[in-house]
This record gives structure tokens, sequence and C-alpha cells, in this order.
């Protein structure tokens, strides 16, 4: 055969072959596309869920699951099936979550929550001077929407396994408590949270025996935590605080709180 | 009758032929209308083509055709036959048109559905891969293509190197083809930032932060190339303008030159065994014997076209070869290593080259003890004086650059033959070797110190990119909740109790246990031995957490606890991932 019949040859089975991959290609990509968009939502949801470990979980929790006094939840049954008329909102709820987090609010609708609702929830949008790109906040409320099905009990909530403390001394379930209880939300102690909403901790265990005369350290971080406007440090208002924590907490936790304290912030 | 006598007329026939010639007559008007279409070529002479038949007429009309048709004149008439010898250009030249206009084709496409702007580029990319038919073919066959584009310039340019085809009428066709080379490698970077990715936003960041070291003119030239200090909007528009408006101008006015002196001007270069050596006579006539484009050069353009097509398409329906997409671009934080696309590591490898320190090194081991014995303390400091990114950056690759395009004009040896210039071609194999040594001095692995706990966790789930941790199936993290300690856990399968089918249409397919995961954490916790052992991490306490933390969604978290070897602080770094069940679904 001569190379020019050779090439014709072999040209046109090439150019059947390559017909063949794009029909094929072809058939197959009404279900790529739709595996694409499940596919993108599932990392959506991923990525919502980093940014929400790293902006959201101060307030509302590691899991979402709201702190008492602070921010609610946003995962119970309530928040997936009555907030929307609750509110008044006429889209959906995910299109609430991204309002929300996107301009924040000015006062909040619930003043059981911090400082009888204000300040708020902050503004989170780049475009009015927040932190976050319009799709990290459309990420976020994929996030949150995820919840749905642990909210309607359709499926049992597993048990975090959480960080990793040490729970057999009181330093490491107080230290589990600053997270879980919302103190990381205002306070910030070095490596563990940077919210400058109330006054830092850091070196407080050096102090607080003698802030206020008769009273100990023990007692002084006692007595600010369970009556925050008993003595309130120069330049923050009253009122910003939880009052409640007495009531959340039992007295052994409070304990366990101080000891951390006092363990943490030499 | 008027009537038809109106089309003949216009036709430029007076009369209707006598009965009974109206075959022949048909048939010529038939053949005088493909005569005109062909530019040249009637129905006789189309036939004889096909069948390989010499011409039918005199003068040749398929050279006719070059001379009437605009396409068909930007083609030569003929080349001689050892030109046209596979080994001697492997139609590399050919190549890089065809991906140009792969390219052309594509990038159209593209433009059709990609928005320049921040807020919007990454989502339109991700449009183009989830809400357009063949969207994502389109966005890999012009990856693919440029790719190859770059990579067929530098063989291209290779090849006529050593063939010596640059010398003598040629130098000026390769002072041209080094600038078709620059604006290649030129276009696929500023297409690199377009999907606004973290891998194009940070490469993009890296290259362009080059110019900034430059004297007088370096910060004003860095933001003119970005439009603000960062890059940002205007620095996006600025790249997508110059990606699909300027360069493709430039690369077709430059390929048109390039182009016009081999087809008009000097032809493929003769092998040099053709040129120069004492030839019999009748090879040297074979030798030089025309090969015409009508119909031979064509023809074999036509199947290298169809060989071009199939083995991109079929490189992507293997999947050997997919053009990635990272997570939205994000000034704030850089991605641990960084890199260049493949065919700038050279230059990221040159930048770790300190030429201030090297001399330092070389002259004050000799400098101290002879100054010494004047008893002169000196230190010689060339780092204050000699800034390593200005001149390993803006002053060493664009003097390659212009020697490499002046070459001709340097090379005054006139042979073409190898063994006639033996300077020439280890200089040649020589710069391979230096490039390919360049490029590895590129890579993140070299010369960048990470410390220990992050290296090894990042190794397992780089940030940007999959990694081993992030393709542990879905199936056997939604069983494998617990806590599995480096030291304990070691060496068992994590999830005896576990059996699943990776495949649902395969039910006989089934996996016991969590082999990926448990080969995960062997990796986690044989390279932290490793670097307890050589202490970099004493005091080691690490574990990997996997936990459920939502309807079809893990987070995996491998944690590391050591002392720091100087000064016994305690030190921990963790990564939290997040793995959603549908993260990788049918092809990907």
């Amino acid at each position: 055969m001569k190379r020019v019949q050779l090439e014709i040859v072999l040209g046109t089975i090439f150019v059947l072959l390559s017909a063949a991959i794009v029909i094929i290609l072809g058939i197959r990509e009404p279900q790529r596309l739709a595996d694409y968009v499940l596919q993108q939502r599932g990392r959506q949801i991923e990525f919502g869920a980093a940014v929400f470990q790293n902006n959201c979980t101060a307030c509302h929790g590691s899991q979402g699951q709201g702190i008492t006094g602070i921010a609610p939840s946003l995962r119970d049954e309530h928040f997936f099936t009555e907030r929307l008329s609750e509110i008044g909102w006429g889209s959906t709820l995910e299109d609430y979550i991204v309002s929300v987090v996107t301009t924040g609010r000015q006062v909040s609708t619930r003043p059981q929550y911090v400082g009888g609702g204000t300040p708020a929830m902050p503004t989170w949008s780049e475009r009015f001077g927040g932190p976050l790109r319009d799709d990290q906040i459309r990420a976020v409320a994929a996030f949150i929407m995820n919840f749905e099905q642990y909210a309607l009990g359709e499926l049992p909530t597993p048990v975090p396994i959480g960080p990793v403390v040490d729970e057999s001394t009181p330093e490491g379930r107080g230290q589990a408590l600053f997270t879980q209880a919302g103190c990381v939300a205002c306070h910030t102690i070095q490596g563990i949270s940077t919210a400058t909403v109330g006054p830092a901790l850091d070196g407080l265990a050096g102090r607080a025996g003698s802030t206020v005369s008769g009273l100990t350290a023990e007692e002084y971080i006692h007595e600010s935590i369970v009556d925050p406007n008993a003595h309130i440090v120069s330049g923050y208002s009253p009122d910003v605080m939880p009052q409640n924590f007495a009531e959340i907490l039992t007295e052994e936790q409070i304990n366990d709180l101080v000891a951390f304290l006092l363990d943490r912030t030499q | 009758m008027t009537f038809i006598n109106n089309i003949l007329k216009r036709l430029n026939y007076t009369q209707l032929p006598p009965r009974g010639e109206w075959k022949e007559f048909i048939f010529k008007l038939i053949d005088d209308r493909i005569r005109i279409i062909t530019a040249g070529l009637n129905l006789r002479e189309l036939r004889a083509i096909m069948r390989g038949d010499p011409p039918t007429e005199k003068p040749n009309p398929r050279y006719k055709v070059i001379t009437t048709s605009f396409v068909a004149h930007l083609r030569p008439r003929y080349y001689p036959q050892a030109a046209t010898w596979f080994t001697h250009t492997f139609r590399l030249g050919f190549f890089v048109t065809f991906f140009f206009i792969v390219e052309t084709i594509t990038g159209i496409v593209l433009m059709a559905y990609y928005v320049p702007y921040p807020d919007q580029a990454y989502g339109s990319v991700l449009a183009i891969e989830s809400n357009v038919f063949f969207g994502e073919l389109m966005r890999d066959i012009h990856r693919l293509g440029a790719e190859a584009m770059v990579a067929f310039s530098w063989l291209h340019l290779l090849r006529t190197y050593f063939t010596g085809s640059y010398k003598g009428p040629r130098s000026f066709t390769w002072l041209t083809g080094v600038i078709l080379l620059a604006i290649t490698a030129w276009l696929s970077f500023t297409g690199y930032l377009l999907p606004w990715d973290q891998l194009s936003y940070w490469a993009v960041t890296v290259g362009t932060s080059i110019t900034e070291s430059g004297p007088i003119v370096g910060p004003t030239l860095n933001l003119v190339m970005r439009g603000a200090p960062d890059i940002g909007a205007g620095g996006l528009l600025r790249f997508y303008l110059q990606h699909v408006i300027l360069f493709p101008l430039l690369a077709i006015l430059f390929i048109s030159i390039h182009y016009y002196k081999v087809s008009r001007e000097h032809s493929i270069s003769l092998p040099a065994v053709v040129e120069e050596l004492e030839l019999p006579a009748d090879k040297k006539k074979e030798y030089n014997r025309r090969i015409d484009l009508i119909p031979d050069l064509l023809s074999h353009e036509i199947f290298l076209i169809a060989l071009g097509t199939f083995v991109m398409l079929a490189i992507l329906y293997f999947r050997w070869f997919h053009s990635p997409l990272e997570t939205h671009a994000n000034p704030q934080s850089t991605p641990l290593d960084t890199k260049a696309p493949w065919y700038f590591w050279w230059l990221q490898g040159i930048l770790k080259i300190d030429p201030a320190n090297i001399l330092e090194n070389l002259l004050n081991p000799i400098l101290q003890p002879l100054l010494g014995l004047f008893g002169i303390e000196f230190t010689l400091e060339l780092s204050k004086l000699l800034d390593s990114k200005f001149i390993m950056g803006l002053i060493v690759p664009p003097v390659l650059v212009v020697i490499l395009a002046f070459l001709p004009y340097i090379d005054k040896n006139p042979s073409r033959l190898s063994s006639k210039r033996p300077f020439a071609i280890i200089w040649g194999i020589s710069w391979i070797f230096i490039m390919l040594a360049l490029s590895y001095m590129g890579l993140p692995e070299y010369g960048i110190e990470t410390p220990a706990a992050t290296r090894v966790i990042q190794d397992l789930a780089p940030e940007e990119g999959e990694g081993p941790l992030r393709e542990i199936p879905y199936a056997e993290l939604q069983y494998a909740h617990g806590v599995y300690t480096v030291g304990e856990d070691y060496g068992r399968d994590l999830c005896p109790g576990l059996a699943y089918q990776p495949d649902h249409d395969k039910p006989d397919n089934v996996v016991i246990g969590c082999p990926h995961l448990t080969a995960v954490f062997n990796q986690f916790s044989e390279r932290l031995r490793v670097a307890e052992a050589d202490g970099r991490l004493p005091d080691l306490v690490a574990r990997i957490v996997v936990e459920q933390f939502q309807p079809g969604m893990v987070r995996v978290t491998p944690q590391v606890e050591w002392s720091d070897p100087e000064t016994g602080e305690a030190k921990a770094y963790e990564h939290t991932y997040f793995l959603h069940e549908n993260r990788v679904l049918g092809s990907h």
C-alpha cells in the first residue's frame, strides 16, 4: 500500500473514531451535567462548612446548635419550619439565610439573645464592609440548609466527637465549656479565640486577685460569670454579657471554667 | 423563454444549444461552475486528483488555484521531496498552527459564557462545566491545546536548532519564531488567570511580582499589568483583553510573517545531508523532486488534522487530562506550594538562585585569609549590592531570550551538518538539561522548608487539589467514625466490621474494611514517626478524628502535638476537612 493510501485509510478511521467519541460523550453529557451539579453542591456544602467553622461557630456553636443567650440554633425544627412565616419572608429559607448573613441585623428580632438584641448579627458581605465574598455566603447558606434532615428529626443527630480535650481534669472540662458556653464569641485568649467584644482574658489570672479588694482571684472570676454587671472593666459597657450563666451552667461547671481560666491565663 | 435566456446571459451564454447537445451543454455548465468554486479545477481535474493521476491540462491547473484563491495563495506550490521527510520536521510547526486554530475555535465558544469580572468569573467557569452542553469538553480541549501548543513550540524550536535550519536565509524566520514562542507563552499565561481560582490567582501574583523589583519603571510596570497594587477587577480585565484580543492579533501577525518567509521565500530547509553532501545525481534529483501542495501535501495535512483531533479527543475520553479548577481565588490566603504553570518552572527555578550568595561563598574563603595576611578583617557582602530577584527575574531571562532570538547572527558557522558543528550540538543538549534542572528547582519541593507536621498533613490533603485523604471513598468514612491515634492503631484495619460495594453496578465487587482510610492513616503515622525519630517532632502525639458532621458529610481532622525541639514549648497543628458524599460523582 502506498503511503497516501494508508493515510486515507487511517485518516478515515480517525475521523470515524473521533465522531464516535463525540457521540458517546454527547449521549453521556446530560448525565454528566446532572452529576456535576450535585457534585458542585456537595463541594459548596464542604466549603460552606469551612467558612462556618472559621466565622460563625463563636456565636452559633461549633455545630450550629446555637449558644444560649448569645445566638439562636440554626438546626432546630423551628428554624426550618416556622422561622420564615414568623419573620414574614416570602422567598426560600436559603435566600433568607443569604440575606441575613449578607447585611447582618442592626437590631435582633429576638431580644433574648446577646445584650437585649444589640449588637445583633454583624454584617458579613464584603459589599457592606464585612469579610466574606458572596460565593462564601452562598456556601454557608448551602451548608446550613444541609442540616434539614437533622432538624426535622428525619435522621438521628450524631454525637459529635468534637475537639479532643482531657475531660478528666477541671481545666480540661473548663476549656470545653469555654467554647460550648460561647465565651469564645466575645473574649480573647491567645490560641483559642480572637474576639474583641468583651475584655481580653490573657493575664487574667495575674490581675484577678487584686482587681476588687476583698475578693480572691477565684471569687472575682466566679462573680464575673454569674453576675457580669457586678464589676465592669473600664472601657466596656454593662448589660452586654448574658446575665443567665448561673442558670445555664451548674455550679460545678462554673468552677471548672474558673479553674481553666486561672490555669490558662497566667 | 426570456426568463431562461436571461439566466443564460448572466452565465455568459448567448444561446441555447441545438437539440441533441443538451447533455454536453449541462455538463459544461456544471463544469464551469465547479472551476469557479474551486478557483481553477474542473471536474476532470478533480477526478484526476482523486485518482492520483497527473494534471489533465497545461498549464497545470493545480498551480492556478494557488494564484487565484486567497486561502490557497498563502500556501507554497510545492516542497522539495527531502524537505517533507517526517524525520526532518516531525510536522511540529504544522501542529503548532493546528493547535492555534483549535484554541481560536474553542476560545470563541468559551468567550460566549465567560465573564471577566472577579465576582463572576469563577462562577461562570463553574457554569461552563455544569450548565453548558459540551462545556467541560470545550474547556478541556482549550486547556489541552494550550499546553500542547507551548510544548510543540519548544519542540519546533529544538528541531530547528538541531537541524541547523536557522542559518543563512532563515535567520529572520528564526527571530520571528522566537517572538512567537514568547507570544505563545504569554497567551498561555494570561489565560491562566481567567478561571479566577487559587491556582491561577497566585501563579499570576507570583509571576507579575517579578516586575516589581525592576529599577525605576518596575513598580509602574507592575501597576500597569495588575491594574492596581493587587490583582483585582482591573487586572483580570487587562489579562482577559490581552488573552482574547491583543496577543491573538500579534500571534496572527507574526505567524503570517513567519509562514510567508517559509512559503514564499526560502521554503522548508532541506536536510543538511541533502544540501551539503555530494550525492549521486539520481538521488539528488529525487530529493529535489517537487511534491505539490495539491494533492500530496494537502492530503497529508488532512490526515494530520484527523490524527490530531483524534488524539486530543482520545486523551480527554480516557480522562488522561483534565483542566483543573480549584477553589475561588482568595487574596487573603496564599496556598502552600504555590507554583507556576510547568512551562514557567524554569523561571521559578532561576529565581531561587541567589548570585550574591554564591559569589560570597566562592570568594570569601579566598579573600579572607588573603586579606588576613595584611591584618585586614573583611567579609564580602554582595547581597546588599545585588538584588537577586531583580537580576535573576528581570535581567537573566530577557538576556537569554535575546541571545536565543539573535542566535543566527551569533553563530557564524556556515555548515548545518551536525558533524561540522559539534559545539552547537553539545551546547543545545546541555541547554535541554539546564532547563530541566531549572524546572526541577522551580518545584515547591525544592529549597523550601515546611514545618514537619504541616508538610505531612499537606501531602495527605493539599490545600488545593485532591490528595489521598480526600480520595477516601465516602462509603468508608461514613462508618469509620472514631479517633485513630498514632502508635496505638497503626498497622491494623481501622474498620474491621465494614464491608461495602464501591460500585452499585458490580455487586460482586465487595471491599472489606476501610483500606483507603487505613492506608492514609498508616502513611500519616509513618511520616510522623520518621520526623519524631530524627528529632523534628519530640513528644509526638497525633491522631486522625473522623466524625459525622451533617447528613452526607463527615469531618476529618488530623491533629499533631509536639514540643518545639529548641525551646521545648508545646506546639500543635491541626487541619479540618469536610468531605461530602457527592464530592466525587460520575466520571470525576
